[in-house]
């Protein structure tokens, strides 16, 4: 694997990326765009093309004042050289203890992804680039109003309403759609990887565990996603699984946006998947043909099975959202994946046209996270709950489980 | 052109010198001292009352001021309002200016833009003042003049409305500074004479007898405070009470409003992903895929077969479509459109960037 990412672009896979996805990156801008000026095959002054390049695109950037550090990465404030008002966050990737020899996976997965979705409702990636001792440095979007979870949260000081969680749940489906639509799974999805940017526009951000689609018959891991956000697919262990995983994940975030505290939040996976069982019934053949195929699933008492909730039970604790948000909902928290709508079917549903109609972005509720919030934010590893809950949570990747 | 007479005419300012001489007929106030100087605003040029009779009383005829030969009619020759002609000059062109361009401040959106309008009118005033390229002011004056005529007119109206507004509140305020100070003028005889009245009764129930001085004295004063305080709390009440009408308001920018029509809220937000160069069929026959298709442990995770299949047809076809050398151009604009969240704001506002209807 290159260390840095404009290696990568040799004439092939310029081609290739270019014809797969015909979506521009200012990565492959400069790559491109320079190209003709410099002969690639000549070296100049004993330093390579490729070297050149980076340095070219380093020297656009200027660093600020640091925002936030973690174990994983640091973020900074940023600016560009030729523009001092312009506001980015550059995210240096520390080299790693685990990886030595290249770039951490969560680096090169976000890198890989981010690189090819240009949305609206997803974090631009304007640039990479290597700084000295082969540091990555991503250079993001600058969104500084703070994320979704910190909205959640301040019951207090915060009010918001169904055209509010209308308005969020709205950019956020456009986010996943666009990303299953170019056959990308995010697989972490949460409230606080839900940026907002200056003018209200909620972005989707860490793609630290984002994945293509497999192909048929190559498993993937399945100790992915946040525990409170994650599927019971995942939870018991599917190797095979599809953007349903992800649109469970949107479901419990509605919820959560509704109920302002997470939906099923629990301690250890059985925790979760007991959690799971109670607010939205258990798995059984019945309700999820296969289920107990799957390699971690785990048997029930006969007698202690709670039927599938109804739509009076979602009612009573989610009626804010009206009856048609309600089986919306529902539709997102499908135990069986394949009963689960797609993102594609949840932008299509009727909630979106129903009243009331979802808050325009510049009267979203706002709460000025702040440069320090984003520096926190961006700092995380994917899987990771703040507040030293870490360690509830399944964070690290098991690759052998791909590889068998 | 004008401004060098008008010098001429208006340079003699020493007051009770050439002042009392007309320039035209040279008579002077000494054999005249009823004598009054007239000047008409096409040139500025003085001249005295029986000139202006004499020179423009059968029609239009030039100036007689050498040199200046601009046609003067009778009718607009009027006496000037202020001493020095300069001022008198400019006011007019001020007024006209204003007249013609009477837009509001609440009509703006935002400052700058009312302040661009601002700049832009004091320039075209200012070269009318200056000759500066009087004659292309001139026609921008009259086409904006056609062009707005609904809106001059209208806040014309305005203007005449607020300042009779004006005037009426000037003479509201008058009237309630009247009463206020009647009221605090009967309010001290009253006190004066309930004061004198409690004396006399006091004195009263003394000579009468019943009944020690002492606390008759007492009696009595604590009827002259109870009064007094009653009297202090009403008059507070009617000041308050005047106070609550406001007596100015005060006008800004007009508060921002999206004046177009709400769209139908679009889930997809204006991005649509088909699939151009070719179909999509629900079911791709191939025997590789059928125990992915069948077996539980792959399809009871939730595996699709079909999401392969759509996206193996777009790997397929994805480049169809697409030149690069288009690709790079508008990347290049995209790249100096800017960072940060005004392209996010741009893509976000129209999605343009998805619309594109590229192989996606």
């Amino acid at each position: 694997m290159a260390i840095s990412p404009v290696v990568t672009y040799d004439a092939t896979s310029n081609i290739k990326v270019t014809a797969t996805k015909a979506k521009s990156l200012a990565v492959r801008t400069n790559s491109i765009s320079n190209a003709p000026n410099a002969p690639p095959s000549k070296p100049e002054k004993g330093r390579e093309l490729a070297e050149r390049l980076n340095d070219e695109t380093k020297q656009k950037y200027v660093k600020d004042k640091k925002l936030g550090e973690g174990t994983y990465a640091i973020v900074y404030l940023g600016h560009l050289r030729a523009d001092h008002s312009s506001l980015l966050a550059i995210k240096k990737i520390k080299v790693n203890t685990e990886y030595r020899d290249g770039l951490s996976m969560d680096a090169i997965r976000e890198v890989k992804h981010l690189q090819e979705l240009s949305h609206p409702n997803i974090i631009a990636l304007h640039a990479v680039f290597s700084s000295k001792n082969q540091n990555l440095n991503l250079v993001l979007e600058y969104l500084p109003l703070g994320d979704l979870e910190m909205l959640i949260k301040d019951s207090e000081g915060i009010r918001y309403g169904t055209a509010e969680v209308k308005a969020w749940m709205g950019m956020l489906g456009r986010a996943v759609w666009f990303c299953h639509e170019n056959f990308v799974l995010h697989r972490d999805i949460k409230p606080n990887n839900l940026l907002i940017a200056a003018d209200g526009e909620v972005k989707l951000a860490d793609f630290g565990l984002a994945r293509s689609f497999s192909d048929p018959y190559r498993p993937m891991t399945y100790q992915v996603i946040t525990r409170w956000y994650r599927p019971p697919e995942l939870l018991f262990g599917a190797r095979f699984y599809s953007g349903a995983v992800d649109v469970w994940s949107m479901g419990t975030v509605f919820a959560e946006l509704i109920l302002r505290f997470p939906f099923v939040a629990g301690n250890t996976d059985v925790h979760q998947l007991e959690l799971i069982c109670n607010a939205i019934g258990t798995p059984t053949e019945e309700n999820w043909p296969g289920v107990s195929k799957l390699e971690g699933f785990l048997k029930y008492d006969k007698a202690a099975t709670i039927p599938v909730r109804g739509k009076d039970f979602y009612l009573s604790k989610f009626g804010t959202a009206g009856p048609v948000g309600v089986d919306l909902l529902m539709s997102m928290l499908a135990l069986d994946p394949r009963k689960r709508c797609t993102a594609r079917q949840v932008l299509e549903h009727k909630w979106w046209s129903s009243d009331p109609r979802p808050t325009a972005k510049e009267y979203l509720p706002k709460k000025g996270g702040g440069a320090e919030r984003m520096g926190e934010d961006l700092k995380r590893r994917g899987g990771e709950i703040e507040d030293g809950r870490g360690e509830k949570v399944a964070r690290k990747l098991n690759f052998d489980v791909g590889k068998s | 052109m004008s401004r060098a007479p008008a010098r001429n005419g208006a340079a003699p300012r020493r007051p009770g010198d050439e002042d009392d001489i007309c320039p035209v007929c040279k008579s002077s106030r000494y054999l005249n001292p009823s004598m009054r100087f007239l000047v008409n605003p096409e040139c500025y040029h003085k001249m005295c009352e029986s000139c202006v009779d004499r020179i423009f009383s059968h029609g239009p005829a030039p100036c007689p001021v050498a040199g200046c030969a601009r046609t003067l009619r009778k009718a607009r020759f009027r006496r000037q309002t202020f001493e020095d002609l300069h001022i008198e000059r400019e006011v007019d062109i001020r007024r006209r200016v204003a007249g013609v361009f009477n837009r509001r401040e609440e009509e703006f959106e935002s400052l700058r833009d009312w302040n661009n309008y601002l700049e832009e009118v004091e320039n075209l005033t200012w070269n009318l003042l200056q000759g500066v390229d009087v004659k292309e002011t001139e026609e921008k004056l009259d086409a904006y003049k056609e062009q707005n005529e609904e809106g001059i007119k209208q806040n014309a109206a305005i203007e005449s409305q607020e300042n009779a507004n004006t005037e009426a509140q000037f003479a509201a305020q008058k009237e309630q500074a009247r009463l206020r100070r009647e009221a605090a003028l009967n309010e001290e005889l009253d006190e004066r004479r309930e004061k004198e009245e409690g004396m006399r009764e006091m004195v009263d129930m003394m000579a009468k007898g019943d009944g020690d001085a002492d606390t008759i004295a007492r009696e009595s004063q604590k009827v002259v405070l109870k009064k007094s305080t009653a009297r202090r709390t009403a008059a507070e009440k009617s000041r308050q009470q005047a106070a609550a009408v406001p007596l100015f308001s005060i006008q800004g920018l007009k508060p921002l409003t999206q004046a177009a029509p709400e769209k139908e809220y679009d889930p997809f937000g204006g991005y649509a992903i088909k699939p151009e160069y070719y179909y999509l069929r629900d079911h791709y026959e191939h025997s590789w895929l059928d125990s992915a298709r069948s077996d539980a442990q792959i399809t009871a995770g939730g595996y699709d077969v079909g999401e392969y299949c759509a996206r193996a047809m777009m790997e397929a076809f994805g480049g169809l479509g697409v030149f690069v050398q288009d690709e790079i151009g508008g990347r290049q604009m995209r790249a100096e459109k800017g960072v940060g969240t005004a392209s996010a704001a741009a893509a976000g506002g129209g999605g343009e960037e998805g619309v594109d209807g590229d192989v996606l």
